[in-house]
């Protein structure tokens, strides 16, 4: 590999703002649209989590950035040059695959090292880098055997080895640690999370897990049928979901959502469905026609004894003991509604309880399950 | 203890008639080749000698002698082994080249050719035989080696042999490598190919032995002497050689010889195999 | 990337392998597609086009022998049915008058006829006689290896050879089958005699491909279900009402695929006619292949071989169909 002398490098990062770039990219088959539209800008050593349920056309847009398949529209960026047209080795990404994809016959070693020989690096110059990778995943005792040797957080890391070994502008991973057993995979987060911050290179990560995606991401992009549906820090995705597919899809268990209508004149505003809440002035406008949803998150609930004032009514349906919580699943005017609540306090099925739900909690969105802000 | 591979219990009555009906098949099957043996260690009065004696006694070696240093059949066994690993060798790298394609580049006109090659799979071959000749003559290859290797090459059942066989391996593998800065030619010279060895030598051995018992295309496209192939050399003696019983019967056992050496450790893998693969359900 | 001193890690920086960077190609404004449709119609043309020659380079070591011996010859073979002349020498075009001869010419009609004798007499016992030592050797179980080579071996022998070993044994004077009616006060046959011959092609064809169909018919009873049989031996079934009720239905398919395949084969018989009698006595086993191989090649006269090849070619074609269209047909469940 050689190296960019670090003026002309800096010079580049003056006029590159991104490290990949996303215009209006499409992807369509004869008869279904995977993906429409999709505009993204990512800053280099930033670590972009795609988001969706499966067929949402996550995977298909990380093989068109890498260039395993076509797009039938718009254009893609990769440190500033159109990549459309190159091929996959000339783009300058590397990959992490779902089934890690080591080359069976090969060992670590050479799977290790294959990127750079197949660029021409000389043998002293891989097998340093290769020294250096396996130290650093600490798979230099691996080094020599066959991929059926390991088990499946060594192929990995092997994986992972074979992508950083190449340093390129980007790495996509595509649901990497899905393959994994749950404890490995909470684990290899972190890893993959250390590892990230040490090398600081941009990364777009696939999952269809969302608490993976909240703890890894510093942008999450939630994808459905091919759509983006937002796009915004953790934060943003929990706390300002921007329709109720991602506000149920984000957080768990899911958002509590009520459909009702707004009434009352202004300034005495109240939300009637289910339950009925008075909405405070911090809504500028609310429609008054049509129907809207609201969305309460069950940790932001209350769960109070019943006649407690200001607190509406229901019957616990159903307590789920998770150890540190309970979920407890109440039933208000025909609607269930699933609460959070830290303590084991005395809720039992069939008891009556009061619930509170504090207005700074609410979220509201209209009829095409759009958020409607609020100040 | 259960020993029988079928369903069902077979009484003992039923599974000794078994027994007796496969030796007396086998017996069926198996004597001519006695037979020949036994013919081919004769002399010629030994062999009018009537009753026969079972084992031939003086054991008569001078057929072989004959056969293998005072006639051209060594010659003719060079030319078909040369024929068969060449063309073997040749089919096996173009059909794994080709099979390649098909299973993972999408190239345009990809699955029309495919469905032509299908459809001429049913083609036989005493239909093409004319036509084919005259190709040959025009190309001026007929009475050359090109004659016996090129045409042998047009069979597209190898294609599809090894187009399975790549299909089979995981598409992520070649992204990876496409990723690594692989060519399409080093994918699959580095990775396809290590990856389908099974599938070469099966095809590489079904090639081979169909040119080794190939005989009215050598016949037809070669007249030139020293180009005869054992088939056509060994059909040959009973036109030139009189009624030379005894070095026939040596031919025709030496003849066996290669294709023998070759089956026998192979049998036991492939008859052994696709049998007990299908047990393992 | 390496470990520097610290044990930190260091990283350095892939060169622009763009060459010189113009900075001016990196400026460019957001939120506009920067390439026509028309640019990126001709980018995306010769990235495609790149695509489809490496498919295409991949595939012509294969195509081209393909091409020139297999499918230009297949589509000759009805050019050649309306020529009349020699296959080295000039021809002349004679449209159907060929066909005319043929139909009325007895020895090309023979061919046709012996052909179809030939595989009459030799298919039906292939396939049973296939079936069976596939349902014995399924029986004996591994011990059977010593049988499954003993079956197959036959299979391996060039035709000529198997041609010259059947003379040996059925040779008036010291062949075996002679020597053992002989044995047993009968006075031999004549087993290449004017009615006798193609029954013994069709024999020495029997001896050489049963294995083939044993061992094939028998990988195929492996993959039977058993759960069937098991119901069935509950059910009080024996051997011969388990072979007719479960094992027959379900070979269906593969049955009829071993009679197409075999039929196939025996109407292209060449090698042992060609050895063992030479069409003879008089025309007697002439089949089609050799009537082809005798007409355009030592005779020189192209046309009604020609003709011939395409009813074979037509023949084998309308069998191959045909099982096409049985396969697909009513399954039985």
């Amino acid at each position: 590999m050689t190296t960019t002398p670090a003026p002309a490098r800096a010079a580049l990062a003056a006029v590159i703002p991104y490290a990949i770039e996303l215009v209006g990219v499409t992807k369509r088959y004869s008869t279904v649209t995977a993906l429409s539209d999709i505009s993204l800008e990512i800053e280099p050593a930033e670590f972009v989590v795609l988001l969706g349920p499966s067929g949402c056309g996550k995977s298909t847009l990380l093989k068109i950035i890498a260039g395993l398949e076509d797009s039938t529209g718009g254009e893609v960026y990769i440190n500033g040059k159109l990549a459309n047209y190159l091929r996959p080795k000339e783009r300058d990404v590397a990959m992490v695959f779902q089934n890690y994809a080591l080359y069976p016959h090969m060992t670590v070693e050479t799977n290790l090292g294959f990127p750079l020989k197949m660029r021409g690096g000389k043998k002293d110059v891989v097998a340093r880098e290769v020294a250096s990778v396996a130290a650093l995943l600490e798979l230099t005792d691996q080094l020599k055997r066959y991929p059926e040797q390991l088990s499946g957080g060594q192929r990995q890391r092997v994986a992972l080895g074979r992508a950083i070994i190449r340093d390129p502008v980007a790495f996509l991973m595509d649901e990497p640690l899905s393959n994994l057993d749950a404890l490995l995979r909470v684990q290899m987060r972190s890893e993959l999370l250390k590892l990230h911050r040490r090398v600081g290179k941009t990364t777009i990560y696939v999952t269809h897990d969302q608490v993976e995606a909240m703890t890894m991401a510093d942008r999450i992009v939630v994808l459905k049928g091919g759509v983006i549906q937002q796009v915004g820090s953790t934060h943003e995705v929990y706390s300002r979901p921007a329709n109720t597919f991602v506000a149920t899809f984000v957080g768990s268990p899911q958002m509590n959502l009520f459909a009702g209508r707004v009434e009352g004149t202004v300034g005495e505003r109240r939300f009637s469905g289910a339950v009925s809440l008075p909405l405070d002035s911090n809504w500028p406008s609310l429609p008054s026609d049509t129907s809207v949803t609201l969305g309460v998150r069950p940790e932001d609930i209350e769960l109070l004894p019943p006649d407690t004032t200001d607190a509406a009514t229901g019957t616990v349906e159903l307590v789920e003991d998770v150890g540190a919580e309970d979920y407890v699943s109440v039933a208000i005017n025909g609607q269930t509604c699933i609460v959070r609540t830290s303590s084991h306090q005395a809720a039992e099925e069939g008891e009556t309880v009061g619930l509170r739900f504090p207005p700074d909690s609410l979220h509201l969105f209209d009829a095409d399950r759009m958020r409607i802000e609020r100040s | 203890m259960f020993h029988s591979m079928g369903p069902g219990r077979w009484s003992p009555a039923e599974r000794a008639t078994a027994y007796v009906l496969l030796i007396a098949l086998s017996l069926v099957l198996i004597v001519p080749f006695y037979f020949v043996v036994a013919t081919s260690l004769r002399n010629s009065t030994a062999l009018f000698e009537y009753p026969p004696k079972l084992i031939p006694d003086p054991l008569y070696f001078g057929n072989f002698e004959r056969l293998l240093f005072h006639s051209e059949f060594p010659h003719w066994m060079l030319n078909t082994l040369f024929v068969a690993t060449t063309v073997a060798a040749l089919k096996v790298f173009i059909d794994s080249l080709a099979g390649y394609a098909f299973a993972k580049i999408d190239f345009r006109g990809r699955n029309g050719l495919f469905i032509l090659m299908i459809a001429m799979l049913m083609v036989p071959f005493g239909a093409i035989l004319i036509p084919l000749y005259k190709i040959a003559r025009d190309l001026g290859i007929t009475n050359t080696y090109l004659a016996l290797i090129l045409p042998p090459l047009a069979n597209p059942l190898g294609i599809f042999l090894m187009r399975q066989f790549i299909v089979g391996l995981p598409k992520d593998l070649e992204n990876a490598a496409r990723l690594d800065g692989v060519s399409e030619f080093g994918i699959y010279w580095r990775i396809i190919l290590p990856l389908v060895k099974p599938g070469l030598v099966v095809l590489a051995v079904i090639v081979f032995t169909e040119q080794y018992v190939s005989f009215l295309w050598p016949l037809v496209s070669v007249s030139d002497k020293s180009l005869t192939v054992m088939t056509v050399g060994v059909a040959g003696m009973r036109s030139f050689g009189g009624t030379n019983y005894g070095l026939w019967s040596a031919a025709a056992v030496m003849a066996l010889v290669p294709i023998t050496l070759l089956f026998f450790p192979l049998q036991r893998q492939f008859l052994a195999r696709s049998i007990s693969g299908a047990l393992k359900q | 990337m390496y470990l520097d001193d610290e044990g930190g890690l260091g990283v350095r920086w892939p060169v622009a392998e763009f060459g010189m960077v113009k900075l001016s190609q990196y400026v460019r404004a957001r939120d506009t597609r920067q390439l026509t449709s028309q640019q990126h119609a001709s980018l995306r043309h010769r990235y495609v086009l790149r695509r489809n020659l490496t498919g295409w380079a991949f595939i012509l070591p294969a195509v081209i022998p393909f091409t020139l011996f297999l499918l230009i010859p297949a589509m000759m073979v009805f050019w050649w049915s309306t020529q009349e002349g020699s296959i080295t020498g000039a021809t002349r075009f004679v449209g159907l008058d060929n066909w005319a001869y043929v139909v009325s010419r007895s020895e090309v009609m023979t061919s046709v006829l012996n052909t179809v004798k030939f595989a009459l007499m030799s298919v039906p016992l292939i396939v049973a006689a296939g079936l069976g030592v596939a349902l014995l050797l399924q029986r004996v179980g591994r011990a059977g290896a010593v049988f499954r080579f003993a079956v197959y071996f036959p299979v391996l022998v060039p035709g000529v050879v198997a041609g010259l070993m059947w003379i040996f044994m059925t040779h008036p004077d010291f062949g075996l089958l002679s020597l053992a009616s002989r044995f047993v006060g009968l006075t031999p046959p004549v087993w290449l005699g004017p009615g006798t011959a193609l029954v013994l092609l069709a024999f020495v064809d029997v001896w050489r491909s049963v294995g083939y169909w044993a061992v094939f018919l028998l990988a195929g009873l492996m993959g039977l279900p058993r759960e069937l049989y098991e119901a069935a031996d509950l059910d009080g079934a024996n051997a011969v009402r388990r072979f007719r009720y479960i094992t027959l239905p379900q070979l269906r398919p593969i049955l009829l695929f071993v009679v197409v395949v075999s039929t196939i084969w025996a109407l292209q018989i060449f090698d042992t006619v060609w050895l063992m009698t030479r069409g003879g006595p008089g025309t007697s086993t002439v089949t089609m292949v050799f009537y082809v191989y005798m007409e355009a090649l030592q005779r020189g006269e192209v046309g009604p071989a020609a003709a011939i090849s395409v009813m074979l070619l037509a023949g084998i074609l309308v069998l191959t169909a045909i099982q096409m269209r049985l396969l697909r047909g009513p399954k039985v469940s």
